[in-house]
């Protein structure tokens, strides 16, 4: 075993220190952040702006992305977007036509000068000006980045966010919960243990986690919330009550929007002053001016606030917790004084706020990113995160029969049986829904497919094993295999939502075009290192492990391995990742039973351990 | 789409010999998680970040597996099930066969006091939820010990309908009112 110390920097001279970045990739802002294994930082803009807005213009002569998108936003409103992370991994009908946007015919894209803009592109151009902070940071080459994602995001929203990263050209480490994130922020080590819950109230949702720290292991026990839930939903509130007290009914629509805005600086203020006055004189010919104390505010937040709180109890009902050691707090609107105190109240603590609540979600995702660039040693703690949302297939009857509940550890596989209805039957539909809800229509649809090939066979006599396969990023993979006669029918599908595969390889491969000799010689240089990793890998394998195989199999792995060595010579990446790609399936099997062993050796010494730790407690 | 399949899925690990612990329905839970995440923070993919593409999917389905036996053997309803299916019984058979009418009636009868007392949500009586609560509890304790019982001495049908019931009862606690009305205080 390794043994670092943990957070200690390399030498210099020695192994470089890879660069791992995290990304809070926002409905309306967003952060990338960097940590040097000492410090967590926000890399910021020319003119040190931290956040970025999450808003693109697309111009006849050049996109612009943050600021200078916003300032366009009223004179050439449509071929500005914001917000596009709500239609990330949604499709046409999902979404209704809004006034402020206007969409492509086909598809969900957004109607812009430039020609139809999907959300994940939209995204993908918010991401790539994040890289350009990094670039103005120094950092000239990103071993990878981690992107953030709010907890309730089903598996095409995730799709949508990774294809958005992989498009902007940034290798991603890893999909991370916003909440996870944050409490990842606070950098416990393995030293801290504990019960964490995570208050995430943003502009437009609400999320509530709750983590377990133990011995050095961080587990998510229970995700939830209110997807429809947000510090906009007070600004209303706020911005209602200020339009009861005008005398007039009539008010036109730019007024409307003028009393939301004040509703939110309103709000804004009564955060610092225990009461501020408002003028409504500069929305409308003679409005009153009214004073508003933080009384009356708390008094018409506190249905939305206990709404919070009901969702709170019930994550803490699945978490299965008879307690909770520290409150961290994310997101602009827990800024609130009585968001504060209701929620410190709830969970008898004061909740932890040292870490700006707009920064903690990217400085999270930065700390996760550095460790999975591998700068940290064995010791350091990990991450175990769940599914939000339970996956399941359709059933007779428009039902759901769930295959994976929510809240699952992954990664996760599991399998269902299924079998025909009718005799003869040789395809079988596969329907994949998302949710919690009984009937297929109320659950979100992931993916349709048919496993064809089954022998024909009497009803109920085949044998369907559908597989649901979700990885650590919380993506799905679903299987149906049929074998009851020998003969196997299979069929993989990993539902993808945001753009086909086909799709986002024709925009990379727009995207090389450019600069194709420079990503030539970068891709045939990664296939050899890793083709070389691969070599050195399995060689040192099998030096200390090889009396795992038979001389037979360890012959034919030797063999496969020297084929690879002279394969990299090639000039064409593609072969060479081929050939990495069949040698390293070769090795799967010496790679089980290294694991196999290495369990014994892992757990050799438990039973002794925890008598001593027992003594200890 | 449909393609053969040549290589067979690599076949699960007994959960018990995965964890290193013995084949017995009391497990030291404590123990098994400090097992499990001494072996997650070795096998979980994150600590093969960088390494070969063959690897990282051996360590996915291994951390996947781990995820998958602890949950199994953390939960005693679950674990009871893990332990008849490994003697061979089909649980999906079981789950079929009749009911004893008694504990069925019996059942219904809870279940309906659930729904009456989730109602009443405001003006529930403290005492007859916690009442409620300890008539399923001890229902719930007595058929735990009857199937240890039955499966330490390998009668598995007895364990079997003893599973079935743990089965109605693990989901009747589902359905209870939350104990002591909706203040978190009283968890700490």
């Amino acid at each position: 075993m390794q043994i670092a110390e943990p957070g200690a920097v390399e030498q210099a001279g020695d192994r470089p220190r890879k660069v791992g970045l995290g990304i809070d990739l926002g409905t309306t802002n967003s952060l990338i952040a960097h940590f040097d294994g000492q410090e967590l930082s926000v890399l910021s803009d020319d003119a040190g702006r931290s956040s970025l807005p999450s808003v693109v213009h697309y111009g006849a002569a050049e996109i612009t992305v943050g600021e200078a998108a916003m300032a366009m936003a009223i004179e050439a409103s449509a071929d500005t977007i914001a917000s596009a992370k709500r239609f990330m991994g949604k499709h046409r009908g999902e979404v209704s036509d809004d006034g402020y946007i206007a969409f492509a015919e086909e598809g969900l894209a957004f109607a812009t000068s430039r020609g139809p803009m999907t959300p994940v592109e939209v995204s993908a151009d918010i991401l790539r000006a994040l890289k350009q902070r990094a670039d103005h940071a120094g950092f000239d080459h990103i071993d990878g980045v981690v992107v953030t994602v709010p907890a309730y995001f089903d598996d095409a929203q995730r799709q949508a966010t990774r294809q958005a990263a992989e498009l902007a050209g940034l290798p991603v480490l890893r999909l991370l919960n916003e909440p996870t994130a944050a409490a990842v922020a606070y950098g416990l080590d393995s030293a801290d243990e504990g019960v964490i819950a995570v208050y995430d109230l943003g502009g437009g949702t609400f999320d509530i986690s709750i983590l377990r720290l133990e011995r050095g292991v961080f587990e998510v026990l229970a995700t939830g919330g209110d997807s429809a839930l947000g510090g906009d939903d007070f600004d209303r509130l706020l911005a209602d009550y200020l339009m009861q007290q005008l005398s007039t009914e009539d008010r036109s629509a730019a007024q409307q929007r003028g009393i939301i805005a004040l509703g939110r600086r309103l709000k804004e203020a009564l955060t610092e002053h225990p009461s501020v006055t408002a003028d409504l004189g500069e929305i409308m010919p003679d409005g009153p001016t009214l004073t508003v104390d933080r009384e009356t505010l708390n008094t018409l937040c506190a249905p939305l606030i206990n709404r919070s709180l009901d969702a709170c109890r019930r994550c803490i009902a699945d978490a299965g917790v008879d307690r909770i050691d520290q409150v961290v707090l994310v997101g602009g609107s827990t800024r609130m004084p009585a968001v504060r105190e209701a929620v410190g109240a709830l969970f008898a603590r004061e909740p932890l706020s040292d870490i700006d609540p707009d920064q903690v979600v990217a400085m999270g995702a930065a700390r996760q990113a550095d460790l999975l660039v591998g700068n940290r040693g064995e010791d350091d703690v990990l991450l175990l995160d769940v599914i939000p949302l339970s996956l399941g297939v359709e059933t007779y009857g428009g039902l759901v029969e769930r295959i994976v509940q929510r809240n699952t550890t992954i990664p996760v596989v599991r399998a269902q049986e299924f079998t025909t209805a009718r005799d003869g039957q040789t395809g079988l539909l596969v329907h994949v829904v998302q949710g919690e809800r009984e009937r297929v229509e109320d659950c979100r649809s992931l993916a349709r497919f048919e496993l064809s090939g089954i022998p024909p066979m009497v009803a109920g006599a085949a044998r369907i094993r559908v597989t649901f396969q979700v990885d650590a990023d919380g993506l799905l993979e679903v299987s149906a295999r049929e074998e009851s006669k020998g003969k196997v029918a299979q069929v993989v599908v990993r539902p993808s939502f945001g753009l086909a595969d086909t799709a986002i390889a024709d925009m990379l491969r727009a995207g090389y075009e450019n600069a194709a000799a420079d990503m030539q010689a970068r891709q045939l240089t990664e296939a050899r290192v890793d083709a070389e990793a691969l070599v050195a890998g399995i060689r040192a394998a099998l030096e200390t492990d090889g009396e795992l195989l038979d001389p037979g199999e360890r012959g034919a792995l030797e063999a496969a391995v020297n084929a690879l060595e002279e394969m990299l010579s090639s000039d064409d990446a593609e072969v060479i990742r081929g050939a990495t790609e069949q040698t390293g399936r070769a090795s799967e099997l010496f790679a089980a039973r290294r694991m196999d062993r290495s369990i014994q050796q892992a757990l050799a010494g438990v039973s002794l351990d925890s008598l001593e730790q027992d003594v200890a407690e | 789409m449909v393609s053969p399949v040549d290589a067979e899925a690599p076949s699960s690990r007994d959960y018990f010999e995965l964890f290193q612990i013995p084949v017995a329905f009391d497990v030291d839970v404590d123990d098994l998680a400090r097992r499990f995440k001494l072996l997650q923070k070795q096998f979980h993919p994150d600590r093969f970040a960088g390494k070969s593409a063959a690897e990282q999917r051996v360590a996915a389905q291994m951390s996947a597996e781990l995820n998958a036996g602890y949950q199994t053997l953390k939960h005693e309803v679950k674990r009871a099930g893990y332990m008849l299916q490994r003697y061979g019984v089909d649980l999906s058979q079981l789950e079929r066969e009749p009911v004893d009418g008694e504990f069925l009636l019996q059942q219904i009868e809870l279940r309906e006091q659930a729904e009456a007392l989730r109602e009443e949500a405001t003006s529930r009586d403290a005492n007859v939820v916690e009442q409620l609560h300890q008539s399923a509890l001890a229902l719930y304790q007595s058929n735990v010990a009857a199937f240890r019982l039955a499966v330490g001495e390998g009668k598995l049908e007895s364990a079997g309908k003893a599973w079935v019931k743990l089965l109605y009862l693990a989901k009747l606690r589902q359905e209870l009112p939350a104990l002591g009305g909706s203040e978190v205080a009283s968890w700490s």
